[in-house]
């Protein structure tokens, strides 16, 4: 079990106190696409903020590796996201002061694990993967929405983490580009073995899922 | 994981916001560069002056002089025949050897007199001293420009003189001068040695001549008009007090009634030395913190996905810290070295004399010390002023910025 999640309650205080999570609790196995849906404002993001330890402020646990996240410091959180979780949002936000590559090689530069060499070897192929290796050296921002979204997916999997988690990655982006987009995670989980979760709108993404979720006004529908 | 935050990528991401605002960080770097190079001329202009004027008017004259009181009905009957002389000379004597703080004193005997040359002839001051105490007072070597110095004195007809006097009585050194003393006497003199300190107060007037033959011309063998005293530690004055409390009929000054202007000269000049260069370093470092708050509110959205992939606040504050950090050492070694060049510059123009000093050029220091403060300064300038935008920085909320993406 790659995530565990046991009886989440994320509460607001803004306007007024009020709950947006009640006791989700939830569990993806290694290897696993888990897709999951939902009316807008029924809580989707709100989850993955928290699953992807953006989010501490949460009630009820959260295990990760095995590793209980609401034990580890604000400075040990930051270094077990860049080694074990990749994020990738719907507006695919990269860099526009670095090159599409260096946009990639950062998480890696950070991890500071391998010499900025290989790194950038492992960017290239990265890039070749989704299909974008002639714009390595283009600034960030000349791209399409649909281009930016897979340099974002490579550069979520940079440091090889082990789960992947993509908010709506596809909610910008026209069928053709959402077909791309889906086909690649989902090869991401079948060929290299990592797990993502995806929240999303589309039905043609979470009817392909190995497994889909249902949130209903911040509760996980059983 | 990467162990310090000053690691090459938190540079590298650092320098790539720098070069994407090239005009703007070049302009803050300027900035820096003025308020250093502006510290570094100004300081080593005015304590350059300082300095000098501290050399020569403190060399020239002492910290402490010992006066008789002028009583004004003794004045009248003196006027003119009898200089009037300290009493109690031994026992003042004998007091001031078990002064701690007293370096050396000398006795003076100082008489009206007036000077004629071949061609001049004018009305001064002759300053009777014992060239061995005096020597312990005035670096006279090393202000001579021509002949010799207190050694000369022992030739009972020796005189030496600043070279302003020289100058307005045409006489250089071997040449005959005449002393005219007030009860008549007069005397044949040769020119034996002439100096300079530098500033025309003592130039102008002083003169030095044997103070055991002048008492013989008086008739007052045993007269002493002042005591000059050096002191060990001169901002100590205290010693004053005590001359005055045991010694009734003198007048002690010490060093800064006696040269008032330029002791407030001297603060003034510190005064504007520091204000400019806080108010420019000042105006510098605001240029900086605005830039980097604009910037940090701009890369907001930035500084989220940095959080997200892994770096962490600390490395969010330095990356920002590192960009103001390298506009300020920039800035203050660019700031350094025009500093150099333009005191350089400053200490080779010549300069006509003024009433005030004499010098062929302005003295400037060119102390190591204080280009290292410019730089330290403007660098401290620059961390100050980036240090508050950095932290604002760190503080952004990734889930935040990301919802509102
Ligand atoms: N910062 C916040 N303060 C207060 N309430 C919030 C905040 N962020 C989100 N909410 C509320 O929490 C609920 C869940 O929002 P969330 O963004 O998770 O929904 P979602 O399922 O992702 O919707 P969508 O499909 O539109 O993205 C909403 O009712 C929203 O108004
Ligand atoms: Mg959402």
């Amino acid at each position: 079990m790659i995530l565990q999640a046991q009886e989440i309650n994320k509460f607001f205080k803004d306007p007024e106190r009020h709950q947006v999570l009640h006791k989700v609790s939830l569990e993806v196995k290694k290897g696993e696409l888990l897709s999951i849906y939902g009316e807008s404002g029924s809580g989707k993001s709100t989850l993955l903020y928290i699953l992807s330890t953006l989010d501490t402020d949460f009630k009820g646990s959260l295990h990760i590796k095995d590793q209980d996240i609401k034990t580890l410091s604000p400075l040990a959180l930051t270094d077990f996201r860049n080694q074990y979780i990749g994020f990738v949002y719907q507006f695919h936000y990269l860099l526009p002061e670095f090159n599409v590559l260096q946009n990639i090689m950062l998480p890696a530069m950070k991890f500071a694990q391998k010499s900025n060499e290989e790194i950038k070897h492992d960017a290239l192929l990265l890039l070749e993967d989704v299909g974008m290796k002639e714009f390595a050296k283009r600034p960030s921002y000349k791209l399409s929405g649909g281009q930016q979204q897979r340099v974002a997916i490579a550069r979520a999997l940079i440091n090889d983490p082990a789960l992947i988690i993509a908010d709506e990655p596809t909610g910008n982006l026209d069928q053709k580009n959402t077909d791309i987009v889906f086909d690649l995670l989902k090869e991401i989980t079948e060929e290299k073995g990592k797990t993502v979760v995806i929240a999303t709108h589309n039905s043609k993404i979470y009817k392909n899922s190995h497994r889909t979720l249902e949130m209903i006004d911040g509760s996980m529908r059983l | 994981m990467s162990k310090s935050i000053f690691n090459k990528t938190n540079v590298f991401i650092a320098l790539q916001y720098l070069s994407a605002r090239k005009k703007q960080s070049f302009l803050a770097t300027l900035g820096v560069m003025l308020g250093v190079t502006t510290f570094i001329v100004m300081i080593n202009f005015m304590t350059g002056v300082n300095d000098f004027l501290d050399d020569a008017v403190f060399n020239g004259s002492p910290d402490i002089i010992i006066k008789p009181e002028q009583k004004t009905t003794s004045a009248k009957k003196t006027f003119g025949t009898r200089i009037l002389s300290l009493k109690n000379i031994e026992e003042l004597d004998i007091f001031l050897r078990n002064q701690e703080n007293i370096q050396a004193f000398a006795h003076q005997v100082i008489s009206p007199a007036i000077l004629v040359s071949d061609t001049q002839q004018l009305p001064g001051s002759i300053n009777g001293v014992f060239p061995s105490e005096e020597n312990l007072m005035v670096e006279i070597e090393r202000r001579l420009i021509q002949g010799k110095g207190f050694q000369s004195l022992d030739n009972e007809n020796a005189i030496v003189l600043g070279v302003s006097l020289a100058k307005r009585l045409q006489v250089s050194v071997g040449d005959e001068l005449k002393m005219i003393l007030p009860n008549g006497k007069s005397r044949q003199l040769q020119v034996a040695g002439i100096f300079s300190f530098g500033i025309t107060t003592i130039d102008n007037v002083r003169t030095y001549f044997s103070a055991k033959t002048l008492q013989k011309l008086l008739g007052q063998d045993n007269a002493v008009t002042a005591v000059h005293i050096k002191l060990k530690d001169r901002d100590n004055v205290d010693i004053k007090t005590r001359i005055s409390q045991n010694f009734k009929d003198t007048i002690v000054e010490d060093w800064k009634d006696s040269n008032k202007t330029i002791v407030i000269g001297n603060k003034v000049r510190d005064i504007l030395t520091w204000s400019v260069s806080f108010a420019l370093l000042l105006v510098a470092g605001f240029g900086i913190y605005n830039i980097l708050n604009i910037t940090v509110i701009q890369k907001r959205k930035d500084i989220a996905v940095l959080k997200t992939i892994g770096y962490s606040s600390k490395d969010i504050v330095f990356i920002f810290l590192i960009q103001s950090m390298i506009i300020g050492l920039i800035g203050a070694f660019f700031g350094v070295v025009l500093g150099y060049v333009l005191s350089y510059m400053i200490s080779i123009t010549p300069l006509d004399t003024s009433d005030f000093i004499i010098v062929d050029t302005y003295p400037i220091n060119f102390k190591v010390i204080y280009y290292l403060l410019g730089f330290s300064f403007g660098l401290l300038t620059t961390i100050l002023a980036g240090y508050f935008p950095s932290k604002k920085a760190s503080k952004v909320d990734p889930v935040t910025i990301i919802r509102g993406i």
